[in-house]
């Protein structure tokens, strides 16, 4: 049988390098440094913190946050209140989501600006 | 936002001729009506950036008034039946024994076999329970009494099972498993008094796989289905020793003259159909029902065979599935008589209501080909339904975790993807496993399909209806036709067309469409193959039933299951499925590409190459400059090619008077070979490094004057309306379209 096993993302993350946090801040989309890659490997990879999704709720202009059930055939959750007109926000907002799931760091306010 | 899942429905058949009939299929939980309208499609994507949606009405008697709505279930889960007769209502002392391979094991109570009416709660049932233990269960007048296995059996290993019940009343389980090595061995011998005098229900039939609800449709007819092998059921007129059911068991050729013998059933035989044949004296012959999985290795398999055609009696098993669906069974809400003066082309029914204040706008799809024996244009684009059914209602983005990181990005799905999750009951893709992780190789159009059809997301339907627009757009007219026209139809569908047209991604080809469009090709045909990925996988449409299609994944190639073990040969007709290119036809042979890569973060462009500056491919290139990059712009991730794209290669095929006007090479980190490039695994060879990832934009002369264009990616028709229509993709195709259809030899 052939699967991904999601467990199997494991480049360590160190909680210290904000200068990478930094640096997804700016340019969501990438392109990417090769450590900073390899994180967003593991996340995307591992799911770690949720494996979120985005649903247009406006083709091409306005997409919604939801979150995968981790079991097949359970409800989507959707967020209506989580909605973003920009692709690069939600990347923004759910990276910094799974940065905490990963490391236990909350990543700080003054972080936390608009890209 | 739009509802798009409060009304749903299905066409059939999916491809009609003027003056003949298609049905609409509808149905919705909650809404009492919906106005339905025919619409001819243009574009099928809403998306802003693009040509936007263009449905054009095409006027029917539909359009008067609403019509009505009800709530049709639609009811999974295959089994095989035997109508029921005095030999098995009247069989009180009994054996019934087969082969299972369990492929669920516990979480749900599953009947391998069942002569029982739930409603009166009586009859007979051999099971496994919820707890994976096989139970022997006989009920009547509100008693119940079973025999059980003290643990639980083992998930995919086979294992025989008996259930008996004597003269007086003694009910007895009875289990060996197969394999007894590395602690798989279970052996049960179970012993229940039972109760000494039984009247079983009337009218009760004998099931496989599944239990009698004791109602009928609409309702649901039956329920705790078995998902796995049930191989060689027997069933016998007394309570047999373990050892004399396992006998009748192992042998292929039960005493056929016995008269104790009431069924033996050979599961090897009419493979491809749905009948199941006993080859007692009692002809107690049955059918199968929502497409369980016929052509599976059975308990007997040696491994030194690999397909059913060599050795039929090595596939006497059956996979059934709790989530098989071969139709969804919807009455017919309304049908439509094609008129005469229709235009061919992708047609789709719109239902139209609101739903509170919100709107619903819901579609069913249907191809309308020109009438019967004619054509009606020079150009045939060939819609790939094959692939529409291959992909429909496809979870595995949800299903499966790696979707996001291939794409470098978030996913985006839709409402539609978000529904059909918690609606399994509208079957999978073949891309999907069943529940209980085994591939699933069937796919039918009888159902809704949410990801092919108008508003739905962006690969396959909506992405090919970007080149009908474009066609339209510079003022072509075109046939359609479905691949399953061409399947039963042959190369005489695409006689007489000056060109054909395949679309973004017509992956799954049968031999028959391969044969039709090499013919096609042979006989001076100019060919148009503006995709990527395509003839990729060897699949087959059923032989009697419209709309359906098998495919095994086989052992390589961009799998997202593999086939098990000696399962590769199609139940429908006996061919090797897998890649066309195990079957010694590559892509590259037909069309001068073949599936390279996946490229799903980014999309890029094609730079020319000194074959496009020869003058026999001039007219290609006119309008074009030198060193203008091809296609750095589009729909799809921002360029033409990318998604999945194809490249020339002389060792697969490539005709050895090929062209290869332009290559787009350049295709980053996430630019990932198909697994069947690689000799072995290296670091070194994704695009960022490796030119081997790439898409090859080809032209070469075949016999009789005609010609194949390629363009090897699915991105390509995404770039054609881009700044208006004026570019230099859009250049292109134009350019090679105009020549083609010029009868002058290339």
């Amino acid at each position: 049988m052939l699967q991904t096993d999601p467990k199997t993302a494991h480049f360590p993350v160190d909680p210290n390098r904000l200068d990478l946090v930094e640096e997804f801040r700016r340019a969501p989309k990438g392109p990417y440094s090769p450590d900073l890659q390899k994180i967003v490997h593991r996340m995307r990879w591992g799911g770690e913190g949720g494996r979120f999704v985005l649903i247009p709720v406006e083709p091409g202009k306005k997409w919604m946050l939801g979150l995968l059930p981790s079991r097949r055939g359970d409800a989507v959750k959707t967020f209506s209140d989580k909605t973003f007109t920009r692709l690069a926000d939600a990347e923004w907002a759910v990276f910094k989501i799974r940065w905490e799931a990963i490391t236990g760091v909350r990543i700080a306010e003054e972080t936390d600006q608009k890209p | 936002m739009i509802d798009t899942t409060s009304i749903l429905g299905y066409a059939k058949p999916w491809s009609v001729a003027p003056g003949e009939t298609v049905s609409f299929h509808l149905s919705s939980a909650h809404l009492p009506s919906a106005s339905l309208k025919v619409v001819r499609v243009r574009c099928a994507d809403p998306d802003p950036n693009g040509p936007g949606l263009k449905l054009l009405h095409a006027a029917t008697p539909l359009d008067d008034g609403d019509v009505q709505l009800s709530s049709q279930p639609t009811h999974v889960g295959s089994y095989a039946s035997v109508a029921d007769g005095p030999i098995l209502s009247g069989l009180t002392a009994f054996s019934v024994g087969c082969y299972i391979y369990p492929t669920i094991v516990g979480g749900c109570r599953q009947t391998i076999v069942s002569r029982w009416n739930d409603r009166l709660d009586s009859g007979w049932k051999l099971e496994l329970d919820d707890e994976g233990h096989l139970s022997m269960t006989v009920a009547c007048k509100g008693m119940t009494r079973s025999a059980r296995s003290s643990r639980s059996i083992l998930r995919r290993e086979w294992i025989f099972v008996a259930g008996s019940r004597s003269a007086d009343g003694t009910i007895r389980l009875e289990a060996v498993s197969l394999s007894r090595d590395g602690g798989r061995e279970r052996v049960f011998s179970v012993e229940d008094e039972g109760f000494p005098a039984v009247q079983w229900p009337a009218a009760t039939p004998l099931l496989f796989a599944a239990q009698w609800t004791g109602d009928s449709r609409p309702n649901k007819e039956t329920f705790n289905h078995f998902n796995g092998k049930i191989d060689r059921p027997r069933l016998y007129g007394a309570a047999l020793t373990r050892a004399d059911v396992q006998q009748l068991v192992e042998t292929l050729h039960p005493v056929q003259t016995d008269p104790l013998l009431v069924g033996a059933w050979d599961f090897s035989l009419g493979m491809n159909g749905d009948e199941i044949t006993d080859l007692s004296a009692n002809n107690l012959n049955g059918s199968v029902h929502r497409l369980p999985m016929r052509a599976a290795t059975g308990a007997n398999w040696t491994g030194q065979i690999h397909s059913w055609t060599e050795d039929p009696s090595q596939y006497g098993a059956i996979h059934f599935h709790e989530d098989d669906l071969e139709d969804a069974g919807w009455a017919a809400t309304t049908t439509l008589s094609i008129p005469d003066d229709w235009q061919s082309g992708f047609y789709a029914l719109q239902m139209t209501t609101s739903n509170g204040s919100v709107p619903v706008e819901s579609y069913a799809i249907f191809f309308v080909r020109p009438p019967r024996g004619r054509r009606t244009s020079d150009i045939a684009v060939i819609a790939p339904t094959a692939t529409y059914l291959a992909y429909a209602n496809n979870h595995s983005r949800l299903d499966q975790t790696h979707f996001e990181v291939m794409a470098d990005g978030l996913m985006i799905i839709t409402a539609d993807d978000v529904y059909t999750n918690e609606h399994r009951e509208l079957g999978s893709s073949t891309y999907d496993t069943h529940s209980d992780d085994s591939g699933v190789c069937y796919s039918t159009g009888a159902r809704p399909i949410l990801n092919a059809r108008p508003r739905s997301n962006t690969f396959n339907y909506v992405n090919d209806t970007h080149l009908l627009d474009w066609l339209e757009e510079m003022g072509h007219g075109y046939d359609v036709v479905t691949d399953e026209d061409m399947h039963r139809e042959g190369a005489r569908l695409l006689s007489g067309y000056r060109v054909v047209i395949n679309m973004t991604h017509p992956e799954y080809y049968s031999k028959e469409m391969l044969d039709a469009l090499e013919t096609y090709q042979n006989g001076g045909g100019r060919h148009m193959y503006l995709g990527g990925n395509g003839f990729y996988w060897r699949v087959a449409f059923h032989p009697t039933k419209t709309g359906i299609i098998e495919l095994r994944r086989g052992l390589t190639g961009l799998r997202s299951w593999e086939t098990e073990a000696g399962e590769g040969n199609l139940s429908f007709t006996g061919e090797p499925s897998g890649l066309w290119r195990s079957s010694g036809r590559a892509p590259q042979r037909l069309c001068g590409v073949g599936f390279s890569a996946q490229v799903f973060d980014f999309s890029t462009y094609y730079r020319r190459l000194p074959d496009s500056f020869d003058d026999r491919a001039s007219f290609v290139f006119e309008g074009v400059g030198a060193d203008e990059p091809i296609g750095n712009f589009g729909l799809r991730l921002g360029g033409a090619a990318g998604l999945e794209i194809d490249r020339a290669e002389p060792n697969l095929g490539s005709a050895p008077n090929i062209m290869i006007l332009a290559t787009a090479d350049r295709t980053g980190a996430g630019g990932i070979p198909a697994p069947e490039e690689l000799p072995a695994l290296y670091r070194g060879f994704t695009g960022e490094e490796n030119a081997m990832v790439r898409a090859d934009m080809v032209l070469y002369p075949t016999s009789n004057g005609g010609a194949v264009f390629s363009t090897g990616s699915i991105a390509w028709c995404c770039s054609l309306s881009h700044a208006g229509y004026a570019n230099n993709v859009s250049q292109i195709t134009g350019n090679v379209l105009n020549r083609f259809l010029d009868d002058s030899p290339i």
